[in-house]
């Protein structure tokens, strides 16, 4: 393996790692903007320029492999100055657009001008123009006076989604990022364009200048629009989920997340139910929970347990999922399960996968099989037989076309008793005899098995909303009035019980160091 | 331990005279007695009043006392403010909220489509004007914070703070050149 000391630190590397690489693991930020991790290396910027003993010329960092031996510096005299040059160039016709670009606050430009470069403007001459604010795809907005032309995005579309549509167009100062005649960025990914781009030439036109970036926190959370899992950083400002963007997993999504997924954080924010209800009157969680022990244990009298079914969400987490099972087999008695959860949709052969739901294969892991639940259409056909009269049904959404739902909602008055257990208001929440509100993922923490039974934890970014529990509290305080209580005190507690292993090993065993992006 | 340091004040002995108090207080009636009687003079230059004839004469405050906010305007009357929230984030009082919205022009693109102050929650540190990079918000106009009656009358909105703005001599961007 090669040896190579770079600023005087000597670190062994792997054979044909790059300069910025070996850099990085002895500990030296080398700038750079054309460079991406995930994606090919045009070396165009310049702005990883490094001193190499030896060579004559400054050397491009993210391109030049390290040779055994080699003296690598990238602090010197000659760097320093290059670096302030290429800065320089970039910024004589940069618009410094900050106090209106969305990027202010994680723009390369921005950072690397107060590290490396921070002096006045010697330009005089007027700067040139170019389009603003137009939109280069239904997502995304470009502005042509911030580009800098490193090409990560049209590299994005070549190597990643292989769709192609971007390009540069023009020469020199005229240069710009357009899609090619006919065509728009409008691939399932677009909004990754976005991310990568180092400055805030490309911006999500759904965050567009709804919250300074500088206000946002972040909690690491995993996205729920499909199977796929995708980690994510959540980031949210006053209790409100402001975006999602993907956060580095090569197990799971590498560097990418899908648009749609970006988008499902809206659903965290509509039509919440916000208190739990008995027939409409809004009721405290003491008195609601009594309300629901005395009513399942009549109707346990009255039909028999067998009669009362669970409909099981697999937009719910491992452990609301493990306590599901538990309040069924030790408080109810019964193993009537149905499967709930979104309808399946499109997929491709990326990240999207058509199970709309995030935690299937959770619903495996906790019941064991995959048979545990029956379907949700045999649902709709045993209220009909009778053979249900009690629904306990988690979450409102149904996998079924749109006329079984309505026959379900209408066979929903036939039930002795239906006890609603959703994040959101709807048919069914005016249906039920009793509602209660649970929190999204963003307001409770838990763990989500995606397609390939990757197991992995999400945090609580914020308070939930109104008087919403996660689904395991409502499960824990029910058993209590029931007369049967769980002893858990702690979700960990829980986790214990419920895989073997514990899932933090696979959910937070993501990358290798840290990934220079 | 540090020493505790000591002055001897020379007090002045008092005598008889002093000690009687009434010729004092007669002294000191007489002193009162003039200057009311100075203070009436018509001429006003002759009086030797500290008292201003607050509001009916205004305060001039010096150059740089900050006083009640403005939004300044662009030259076409619109305003310079493009809510880059710098000014609400450094706020220590937390008071500026500002909505952001999509400009028609998309030369500006960005205007602040909300922008109210709590004046009263404000505690004129002055951060907010120095933080703005458009020269959008000023306490320069000489006005102070004026008493409330009631809560409300304390936000300011965009359309109240811009009524007491004005034109700025910096460039803007967006600004047809
Ligand atoms: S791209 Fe960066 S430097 Fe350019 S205007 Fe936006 S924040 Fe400022
Ligand atoms: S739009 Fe962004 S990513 Fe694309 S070339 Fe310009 S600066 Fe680079
Ligand atoms: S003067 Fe200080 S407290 Fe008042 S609005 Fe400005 S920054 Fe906030
Ligand atoms: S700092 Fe200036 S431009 Fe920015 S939001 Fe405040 S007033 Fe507007
Ligand atoms: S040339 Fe090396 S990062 Fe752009």
């Amino acid at each position: 393996m090669p040896k190579v000391t770079v600023n005087g630190t000597e670190i062994e590397v792997d054979k044909g790692t790059t300069i910025l690489r070996a850099a990085a693991e002895a500990g030296f930020e080398v700038p750079h903007f054309c460079y991406h991790p995930a994606l090919s290396i045009p070396a165009n910027c310049r702005m990883c320029l490094v001193e190499v003993e030896g060579a004559w010329k400054l050397q491009p960092a993210c391109y030049s492999q390290v040779t055994d031996g080699m003296v690598i510096n990238t602090k010197s005299e000659r760097v320093v100055k290059a670096q302030k040059a290429v800065l320089e160039f970039i910024l004589v016709n940069h618009p410094v657009d900050c106090p209106i670009c969305d990027q202010a606050g994680e723009c390369k430009l921005q950072d690397y001008y107060v590290a490396y470069d921070s002096q006045e403007s010697r330009l005089r001459a007027e700067k040139v123009h170019k389009v603003k604010v137009f939109p280069i795809g239904p997502e995304v907005l470009y502005d042509g006076e911030r580009c800098i032309l490193c090409t990560r995005c049209v590299r994005f579309c070549e190597e990643i989604t292989a769709t192609n549509e971007l390009t540069i167009v023009q020469r020199g100062d005229r240069a710009e990022i357009r899609a090619f005649p006919g065509r728009e960025l409008d691939n399932k990914y677009s909004v990754c364009t976005a991310d990568i781009c180092p400055v805030g030439a490309l911006t999500a036109r759904d965050f567009r200048f709804k919250c300074r970036v500088w206000l946002l926190n972040s909690t690491d959370s995993v996205c729920t629009g499909c199977s796929n899992g995708c980690n994510i950083h959540l980031e949210h400002f006053r209790n409100e989920i402001q975006r999602y963007r993907p956060r580095f997993n090569p197990a799971v999504n590498d560097y990418w997340m899908c648009d749609a997924g970006r988008l499902t954080y809206k659903e965290v924010h509509t039509d919440r139910l916000l208190h739990p209800t008995n027939n409409g009157a809004e009721l405290n969680w003491h008195a609601v929970c009594e309300t629901v022990a005395d009513k399942l244990k009549r109707a346990i009298d009255e039909v028999g347990s067998d009669k009362i079914a669970l409909v099981l969400s697999p937009q719910a987490s491992c452990e609301d999922l493990h306590l599901a099972r538990k309040f069924a087999s030790d408080v109810i008695k019964t193993s009537r399960f149905y499967m709930g959860g979104k309808r399946d949709g499109d997929s491709d052969d990326f990240l999207i996968k058509a199970d709309k739901n995030p935690n299937r294969r959770g619903i495996e892991a906790v019941f064991g099989s995959t048979t545990a639940a029956l379907p949700f259409s045999q649902l709709v056909d045993d209220i009909e037989a009778g053979t249900v009269q009690v629904v306990y049904m988690m979450d409102q959404y149904m996998p079924v076309d749109a006329a079984t739902a309505a026959r379900f909602v209408e066979r929903l008055d036939k039930l002795k008793l239906f006890v609603f257990q959703a994040q959101h208001q709807g048919a069914l929440a005016q249906k039920a005899h009793i509602a209660l509100p649970v929190c999204s993922h963003a307001e409770s923490e838990g763990t989500f098995v995606n397609f390939e039974g990757i197991a992995q934890g999400f945090e609580r970014a914020f308070a939930a909303h109104g008087e919403s529990l996660p689904h395991w509290q409502i499960f824990m305080r029910l058993a209590q009035a029931m007369g049967k209580p769980f002893s858990y005190t702690f979700i960990q507690q829980i986790r214990k019980e419920m895989f073997a292993p514990r899932p933090d090993s696979v959910a937070s065993g993501t990358a290798e160091g840290v990934p220079v992006e | 331990m540090a020493l505790v340091e000591t002055r001897p004040v020379n007090r002045i002995k008092q005598n008889l005279w002093d000690k009687s108090y009434i010729p004092e207080i007669v002294r000191g009636l007489a002193i009162t007695t003039r200057h009311f009687f100075r203070n009436m003079n018509p001429d006003k230059s002759q009086r030797s009043t500290f008292t201003r004839e607050y509001p009916e004469v205004p305060t001039v405050y010096p150059e740089r006392y900050r006083g009640l906010h403005r939004l300044m305007l662009r030259a076409d009357g619109q305003v310079r403010c493009v809510a880059c929230m710098c000014c609400s984030t450094i706020c220590p009082a937390d008071c500026i909220h500002i909505e952001a919205a999509e400009h028609d022009d998309p030369a500006i693109e960005k205007y602040p489509r909300v922008f109210v102050i709590d004046e009263l929650r404000c505690i004129v540190c002055g951060l907010c004007v120095e933080a703005c990079p458009c020269d959008a918000i000023r306490m320069d106009g000489g006005v102070h914070i004026p008493p409330y009656t009631e809560r409300g009358a304390a936000f300011f909105d965009r359309d109240l703070l811009m009524e007491r703005g004005g034109l700025s001599l910096a460039v803007q961007g967006g600004e047809s050149k």
